[in-house]
């Protein structure tokens, strides 16, 4: 590995020198923390404030005086539906469900007759959610109430029409379906890893054939695994800060949310931030490797640029797989890069066991793959058609 | 001493062999300068990089200093100068960093370092660019920094690709007194050119090279002499038009 230490010393101050690269990553670190806060603070109080008003709006409130009474001692805000409020509801400004009763509800309902009533929603917005089931809950309990009326009017007991009583436990409190959302932390820190030395990676491969550097360089009497191994170190050094400055920037943002739900949600320690670092720095030492290796098939930043974005992408949403999948904690998910640092980080956020398991398997197949990568990109600098074609 | 004997190179460019190489052959003596003369796509850019190790030769055998360049190429590699087609710098570095980062990966000592610099400038006329950022530098400061960045471990081989491609007078001049020194030194210099004027001023010898052939070799006097009188551009012309096949 003679030469190794000259190439990192060099490569650093060559990356450190290029200043816009620097802010760009140094925004995206410091910034990835506060605005995934942000959102997640404001969905979250947006589910709450829904949930705490029962707010139910009625289309023609005046024609279903029995309904709105009902709704009242049920505790529920009751309003008057908006003119185009169809619009409205997909547009998602109106985030709530509109209860339609007919024109002609209380005749009916006065001839015993069964009286349909419309509940109108978007399902396509996630927070209308919530406050649909409530109004259809709400819808229900009515229709209870008033069955329950016309049996007894008549001498039955209810019971005849409930041989099996449905009860609901939902596990779920608002802090559950937020962590739903929990994902987006991670997933924030894992885009860092992949993104955060980009600009470096390609800068010291397809940078290199671009200048016209490449040829002179492998023309000293230093191995191009040496060469390969520096170049690589300094990626990962730059990569490693920006990761750990973006895990700063999370524990720095999370003492300005004033959301109560997250920030009990939002457990991070010194334990979590260590373990996300243990997790976190394997994959970045692999993205270095694995876009060092892809931007040296490019003649010009430009070109590596391209090819560069394909494993951005992947990585991406490849993490989301187990997000959306419904198996939870598949074997194979560790064994997969990206799906494997989401699923754990997943368990760290959490807090559920994180075993040896958990943290090695993961870290050895991104170890196993970076010394791959570099070995075939030792390989490809031996290679004519790299080292003569410039862009 | 470079030796090159009946070196061969053959590319692939889609179903086409090119052979860029043929039969190249010739002997660059120590305290010489050697100018490999030929037309555009002659082999000499080839040629020079079979030597510089970074390509292989298909077939023949070519030499630095007794090393062969395919059975050690970081021997030769650690014996030879080079001043490729390609003389990228690095733009964020100063002039004296693209130097000492060579320095660094051929482990030359710091008080070598700093006494070859301080030669080289001199002779290159470069002192004051040392310490600016190679961004903006005209073709030949370019040339003077990647040329100091190729000596600075003060190789016995020195072999350079179209050195005065896109120089100016003065730069030129700059580069003749430094070739010319290193001669005195008794150092082994291949250059190649295709310019015929320079041919005569900076070498001792020169070695015609046409399609990949090596087509004559000897001093401007000697070509001229053989080819019946008269300038060294019409002993060119004819070297190398005898070869064209009709």
């Amino acid at each position: 590995m003679n030469g190794a230490w000259a190439v990192f010393v060099k490569e650093l101050r060559d990356a450190v020198r290029d200043r816009r690269s620097w802010t760009i990553a140094l925004l995206l670190a410091m910034l990835a923390g506060p605005v995934v806060f942000v959102l997640m603070s404001n969905f979250i109080s947006g589910l709450e404030e829904r949930v705490a008003e029962r707010e139910v709006v009625i289309d023609g409130a005046a024609n279903a005086p029995t309904l709105v009474n009902f709704l009242q001692r049920a505790g529920a805000h009751v309003t008057e539906a908006p003119a185009g409020y169809l619009d409205r509801l997909r547009s998602g400004a109106l985030g709530n469900a509109v209860v339609r009763p007919p024109a002609d509800f209380e005749a009916r309902l006065a001839r015993g007759e069964t009286v349909d009533i419309e509940v109108v929603y978007d399902e396509s917005h996630d927070k209308a959610q919530p406050v649909v089931r409530t109004a259809m809950r709400l819808v229900e309990s009515f229709n209870r109430e008033l069955g329950t009326q016309r049996l007894l009017a008549r001498g039955f007991s209810p019971q005849l029409l409930a041989p099996v009583a449905l009860e609901e436990v939902n596990l779920a409190s608002t802090q559950a379906r937020g962590a739903q959302l929990l994902f987006i932390v991670p997933w924030a820190a894992l885009i860092v890893a992949v993104f955060g030395a980009l600009s470096v990676a390609i800068d010291v491969t397809a940078g290199e054939r671009e200048r016209g550097s490449l040829e002179p360089l492998l023309a000293n009497p230093v191995d191009a695994a040496a060469l390969v191994a520096g170049k690589w170190a300094v990626v990962m050094v730059y990569s490693a800060a920006i990761v750990l400055l973006t895990m700063a920037g999370f524990v720095v943002s999370l003492r300005f949310v004033t959301n109560e739900t997250l920030s009990a949600l939002m457990q991070l320690r010194a334990r979590e931030v260590a373990l996300f670092a243990v997790v976190l720095l394997p994959f970045a030492a692999l993205m270095a490797a694995l876009n060092m290796l892809a931007a040296t098939f490019g003649r010009s930043f430009k070109e590596a640029q391209t090819y560069v974005s394909y494993i951005s992408m992947a990585a991406q949403f490849s993490a989301l797989v187990p997000v959306f999948l419904t198996v939870r904690d598949a074997a194979w998910h560790l064994w997969v890069p990206s799906v494997a640092q989401l699923t754990v980080l997943m368990r760290v956020l959490r807090g559920e066991p994180v075993t040896a398991a958990h943290l090695a398997v993961p870290a050895a197949v991104c170890v196993a793959l970076t010394l791959a990568c570099l070995w075939l990109q030792a390989r490809l600098l031996r290679r004519e058609s790299i080292v003569f074609s410039r862009g | 001493m470079i030796e090159v004997r009946s070196l061969g190179k053959a590319f692939v460019a889609g179903r086409r062999t090119l052979a860029a190489v043929d039969e190249v052959s010739f002997t660059a003596a120590d305290g010489a300068i050697t100018a490999l003369l030929g037309p555009n796509g002659a082999g000499k850019t080839t040629t020079l990089r079979i030597l510089a190790t970074l390509m292989k030769p298909d077939r023949g055998r070519a030499t630095v200093g007794g090393i062969d360049v395919t059975a050690d190429p970081i021997g030769v590699r650690a014996q030879l100068g080079v001043l490729s087609d390609a003389r990228g710098l690095y733009t964020r570095l100063t002039a004296r960093e693209n130097i000492a980062y060579y320095a660094d990966l051929r482990r030359v000592a710091a008080a070598d370092f700093a006494r070859r610099l301080a030669e080289m400038a001199a002779l290159l006329d470069m002192a004051p660019l040392l310490d600016r950022p190679t961004q903006g530098f005209s073709s030949g400061e370019r040339m003077k920094v990647a040329l100091a960045r190729a000596l600075i471990h003060d190789p016995q081989h020195l072999i350079l690709d179209e050195p005065t491609n896109g120089l100016d007078v003065m730069s030129t001049r700059a580069l003749r007194q430094l070739l010319d020194h290193l001669r005195r030194r008794g150092k082994c210099i291949v250059f190649s050119t295709h310019i015929m004027q320079e041919v005569e001023a900076l070498s001792d010898r020169i070695v015609i090279v046409a399609q990949g052939r090596t087509r004559a070799a000897g001093s401007a006097a000697e070509l001229r002499a053989a080819t019946g009188g008269g300038s060294l551009e019409e002993a060119f012309v004819r070297l190398t038009a005898a070869a064209v096949p009709a």
